[in-house]
């Protein structure tokens, strides 16, 4: 499992910060810390950048590159510091991120031909989210079609699903069951392409303690279905080790419940239940509420 | 060959939950089917039942055709919950609007009272809905419960931010909770979970929030049905309670009540029967006219 450490996101208060203050310690000290947790490459989340984007985006590569040895992954939707990141980056990049947008299409999935790049290309479309699984697939399969009549190979291509909430209103449950059906499909729609998830998005708006074993579990069920790698929080120790195949334990356990078992809880520890219980909610076996582990 | 269409039999069962003590006791839910599902395996061994509102103070702002039935009670809360028994309601619902207090923020003890009173003075059982403002609940709801202790009344609504406080008071004195989410199932759930830690599950109805036709009315109803599916279909412990339909308040808040008679009752007695459709258990009305529509169309037993 290839891990793209997220935690340089514009969205963090101190990230957004360092960057308009062009403080390079906060944006060195994270990359450093995401690379001794081990993380295979480190996202760069600038947003939209706005302001001096050609110039900020050269900065926080050359600051990065700097203190570790990790390809990057550049993430913004804005083309032109796209381009400078890309050009900036001394290993292969990759693109973070294209997708089925028209504007997209034109403006960005050229530049990762241009610098023979890595590209993430999700299943977004003009008209947004894709509703279920067969819209999501139908629109991958566009999209994917289009790159490669631009010279991208499915080599170069890892392809995202969109993770979304899992307690989005009733809905989440919905999604994240398509997402584990989409990873194992993907090899039959496109062979060769890679695929990748922003992982931490299904705990999002959810009690901040509980987020950890949500997506661990979720990152063992999706890489038992064949996920080549995701975006995610490489400073949790746990995670890392699921990712690595450390937590064998844990890691069959989950895979009993994708398989159907009833687990006895009787032989089980409490974490072990943990694991179990949110196994079951993400198969949406059971309801999610905040309190799935208390039920 | 001959067509047999196919009887489905589910697991779970929507819990009994009784309301008001002794003769004028009711009973709500316990149907192991889904909404009118009456072709499938199972029963459901208690109809719909409905309730008309009254409120603690005179209403300001109600259109003439909304005040016409209860014109004479409308300042005096007792002869107004008799009124409504008058018209066979199966229950009463009482509103307790002046403690909000956005309105009159009138004291919890003077609600207390008026709760007693009424209760007392009708012979089925009572609902009674604080304000929703949630710090104010906390304060009203609690005299309710123990100025009727024994009642069994039907209280709420209970909220994620006041349960602790509300719902053991109104459990110590022998009452029935409506919990109350803003249209979300999984919120619902979770405050589900959290009484589940202290209450029993049989004294809890689900209020999921109920909206008036044209005003997010669908949003309750996809969740009504969901919740009827978890509980019954897939056996969820957490959603096996009766659902009240808090609607008449909803309807005639609407530009459309307020502009015709016509429309008013329309509005209320579309949603009310849309509500019954996706499962609702007990529905709280406004006007007398709807209550006799429903019973007309539903053949009297909400069928």
């Amino acid at each position: 499992m290839i891990l793209i450490g997220e935690s340089i996101h514009v969205i963090a208060k101190d990230v957004s910060n360092a960057i308009k203050e062009r403080n390079s310690k906060v944006i060195q000290e994270l990359a450093i810390a995401q690379a001794k947790a081990g993380a295979d490459y480190i996202d760069l989340n600038v947003g939209p950048a706005r302001k001096d984007p050609e110039e900020m985006m050269q900065w926080i590569v050359d600051v990065v590159q700097e203190v570790v040895d990790l390809p990057l992954s550049i993430d913004t939707m804005n083309p032109v510091a796209m381009e400078a990141g890309l050009k900036a980056c001394k290993k292969r990049p990759l693109l973070n991120s294209a997708s089925n947008k028209t504007e997209s299409k034109q403006q960005m999935l050229p530049l990762a031909q241009k610098y023979d790049c890595d590209v993430v290309i999700s299943v977004i479309a003009d008209y947004g989210m894709p509703p279920d699984l067969d819209a999501r697939v139908s629109s991958i399969l566009e999209v994917v079609e289009h790159a490669n009549n631009l010279g991208i190979p499915n080599e170069r291509i890892w392809v995202d699903p969109i993770i979304l909430p899992i307690s989005t209103a009733g809905e989440g449950q919905r999604h994240a069951e398509a997402d584990l059906e989409f990873i194992k499909i993907l090899p039959d729609l496109l062979p060769d392409v890679k695929s990748t998830v922003g992982l931490s998005n299904v705990s999002n708006g959810i009690p901040k303690e509980l987020r950890p074993i949500l997506n661990q579990t979720f990152l063992v069920m999706l890489q038992r279905n064949g996920l080549y790698s995701a975006i995610a929080d490489v400073l949790d120790e746990d995670l890392v080790r699921l990712a690595r195949g450390e937590m064998e334990d844990i890691t069959n356990l989950i895979y009993r419940v994708m398989d159907g078992e009833e687990i006895d809880f009787s032989s089980l520890s409490d974490k072990e239940r943990d694991f179990v219980k949110t196994a079951e909610v993400i198969m949406g076996k059971t309801l999610y509420s905040d309190a799935w582990l208390e039920v | 060959m001959e067509y047999k269409a196919p009887i489905e039999s589910y697991p779970g069962v929507v819990r009994e939950v009784t309301i008001g003590k002794g003769n004028k006791a009711i009973k709500l839910g316990g149907e192991n089917i889904l909404p009118l599902h009456f072709f499938d395996e199972g029963s459901r061994p208690n109809a719909p039942k409905f309730a008309l509102e009254l409120w603690d103070m005179k209403p300001e702002d109600w259109p003439e055709w909304g005040i016409e039935p209860f014109k004479d009670v409308i300042s005096d809360p007792v002869a107004w919950g008799k009124k409504c028994e008058s018209y066979g309601a199966d229950a009463v619902c009482l509103r307790l609007v002046s403690t909000d207090p956005s309105v009159k923020d009138s004291p919890p003890e003077q609600a207390a009272e008026i709760a007693k009173k009424v209760a007392e003075a009708i012979n089925v059982p009572l609902i009674v809905y604080g304000s929703a403002d949630a710090d104010k609940d906390a304060q009203v709801l609690p005299k309710v419960a123990s100025s009727c202790s024994g009642m069994n009344l039907l209280l709420g609504p209970v909220l994620k931010e006041n349960y602790e406080v509300v719902a053991k008071v109104a459990l110590d004195h022998g009452h029935t909770l409506i919990a109350q989410t803003p249209v979300d199932i999984n919120l619902l759930k979770e405050l589900n979970v959290r009484l589940s830690k202290f209450c029993p599950l049989d004294r809890v109805v689900i209020d999921p929030l109920s909206s008036a036709l044209g005003y997010g009315f669908e949003y309750t109803f996809s969740l009504m049905e969901r919740v009827k599916q978890a509980g019954v279909i897939f056996k969820d412990e957490m959603t096996q309670m009766p659902i009240i339909a808090d609607l008449g308040t909803e309807c005639w808040k609407t530009r459309e009540a307020k502009e015709s008679k016509e429309q008013a009752l329309i509005w209320e007695g579309v949603t009310a029967l849309s509500f019954l459709l996706a499962g609702a258990n007990v529905l709280v009305l406004r006007h007398p006219d709807t209550l006799n529509l429903i019973r007309e169309i539903t053949g009297g037993n909400g069928k």
